[in-house]
């Protein structure tokens, strides 16, 4: 299993107002010190026309953070396939290829907020269609690794069906998570597929490495706080399922009961029950201070990531 | 007038960012770079990482794409550039203007580019209104063309890497900048720092 870190947004919150410029120096030097400290991957996620400047175009991002390391390997957790041009897309994922050979990944998802639709003039009504045509269009125009973002069995055996991997969002439980590795590989074995082996599965998991109950208590904090841009960005969004205003406490303590706090060797025991390829730990939150993230960001290199280096095998 | 090194042709990723470096190293003013269609941003940046000083002007294929999603990707390379952005556009004049409202960091139809440009104003020009040259191996004819474009007058001139980067910047970045470039002061460089081709 490999383990990656995530969800990098580049945000400037009202919650921890900074810089953007010190936003992208931050991506680049965090990208430097995960790959120092050996960690598989780093990831980065999309949002548009959101007041707190999320990142809108993630290629140019990747373009950065591949410029600045060797080794490390950079993806898009998830890149908004409906609201952009799949051969613009398939452009840019070939040119970071030739740059870094065998260092990007393309995660892409649908999206859900109709602002993004309507700037893109867009009909949220078709993301569907407009998410297969795109997949389609890619599948002949990049070789790059791609996975797909999904929320529900129908879109896990989707992108089975393609033989796709899969990023499975965060705040799943392992019940759930499960049932969708499955719904993903029994998809593929039906689509007699040509590879050996299955599309690999992602997991994103929020997660902090800690020592002491204290330290537990202001992790758990700093992850029910990442819920709040959640809960902003579903402002105003319909149809999705969820209800972001009403719903925001429960829905912190749900985030929070999906959280994996402990230690290194605790986490390990709690990933260990996954069947998946890589896991994305989700650290990018806004809250936590500087120190707080690059030391959890070496701390993930150097406790977590050798307890899966298990290369050939799952753990 | 301030020379852009065109980077555009050189097809080695790894020999474009050398030469950016070198043109960052000894003061040459911007790059021109480009890209598959959708990937001109995602070169820049790579360019914009490796270099700390040089101005990344991207060369834009603006058809076919909407020119939120362009003005968007040029917006973060602007943030990852820190303020060493430019902008050659190719594409319709609408979307051109759409593009210049929204790196002018002003709405357009309602929608405002979130993050800005790192700039007060993402300058954006179509490829009309900056000539380019190769410049001839010959110094003297080489000058001449320098010259004629910077009395023209031009605010930019768009060049070709013929001889070295420190070669260009020695003799042609002052000459490009001032009427009384003096040349001897150059061609004296030359003698006590000959530049190894």
């Amino acid at each position: 299993m490999d383990i990656g870190i995530g969800l990098w947004c580049l945000q400037s919150t009202a919650t921890s107002p900074r810089s953007f410029g010190q936003a992208y120096q931050d991506l680049i030097s965090d990208a430097q010190l995960a790959e120092a400290n050996g960690i598989h991957s780093l990831w980065l996620s999309e949002h548009h026309g959101y007041y707190d400047g999320y990142c809108p175009a993630l290629m140019p991002a990747a373009g950065a953070a591949l410029a600045a390391t060797e080794d490390i390997q950079i993806g898009t957790g998830v890149l908004l396939l409906p609201l952009h041009e799949p051969q613009r897309v398939a452009n840019a994922a070939n040119l970071l290829n030739e740059q870094s050979p065998n260092r990007f990944h393309l995660g892409l998802g649908m999206g859900y907020r109709p602002i993004e639709f309507e700037i893109k003039q867009q009909n949220i009504s078709q993301r569907l269609q407009l998410m297969n045509a795109g997949l389609d269009a890619l599948k002949s125009q990049t070789q790059t690794p791609t996975w797909v973002g999904i929320s529900s069995e129908k879109a896990a055996e989707r992108a089975g069906r393609r033989g796709l991997g899969l990023f499975i969002s965060g705040a799943f439980s392992k019940e759930v998570v499960n049932t969708l590795i499955q719904a993903h590989r029994a998809a593929w074995e039906k689509s007699d597929p040509s590879e050996d082996s299955p599309p690999p599965v992602g997991l994103l998991r929020n997660l902090w490495i800690v020592d002491s109950e204290k330290e537990r208590r202001q992790a758990l904090d700093w992850v029910r706080s990442s819920y709040l841009v959640y809960a902003g960005l579903g402002w105003g969004a319909d149809n999705t399922g969820v209800d972001f205003v009403s719903q925001i406490e429960t829905s912190m303590d749900e985030v929070e009961k999906s959280a994996t706090v402990g230690s290194a060797e605790q986490i390990a025991e709690e990933l260990d029950g996954y069947d998946v390829d890589l896991v994305v730990c989700r650290i990018g939150y806004d809250q936590p201070p500087r120190a707080a993230l690059t030391e959890v960001i070496e701390r993930i290199g150097r406790e977590l990531t050798p307890l899966f280096d298990n290369p050939g095998g799952k753990q | 007038m301030r020379l852009l090194l065109d980077l555009r042709n050189t097809e080695n990723p790894s020999e474009r960012q050398q030469l950016a470096r070198e043109a960052d190293e000894y003061g040459i003013w911007g790059v021109v770079v480009t890209g598959p269609q959708g990937a001109e941003c995602v070169e820049a940046s790579a360019i914009a990482t490796a270099t700390s000083h040089v101005v990344v002007v991207v060369d834009i294929d603006g058809r076919d794409v909407h020119p939120t999603t362009l003005a968007e990707e040029i917006s973060v390379l602007d943030q990852i550039a820190q303020r060493r952005t430019m902008v050659i556009f190719r594409g319709p004049l609408s979307s051109r203007k759409t593009i210049s409202t929204l790196l002018n960091g002003l709405p357009f139809e309602g929608f405002i580019l979130s993050p800005p440009p790192a700039q007060a104003s993402i300058p954006v020009h179509s490829p009309e209104q900056i000539p380019q040259v190769d410049l001839p191996e010959n110094p003297a004819e080489a000058a001449a063309v320098i010259d004629r474009h910077r009395d023209a007058p031009e605010a930019f001139l768009i060049v070709s890497p013929n001889n070295s980067i420190k070669e260009l910047a020695r003799h042609s970045v002052g000459r490009a900048a001032s009427t009384d470039f003096p040349q001897m002061v150059a061609d004296m460089a030359d003698q006590i720092d000959p530049i190894n081709h």
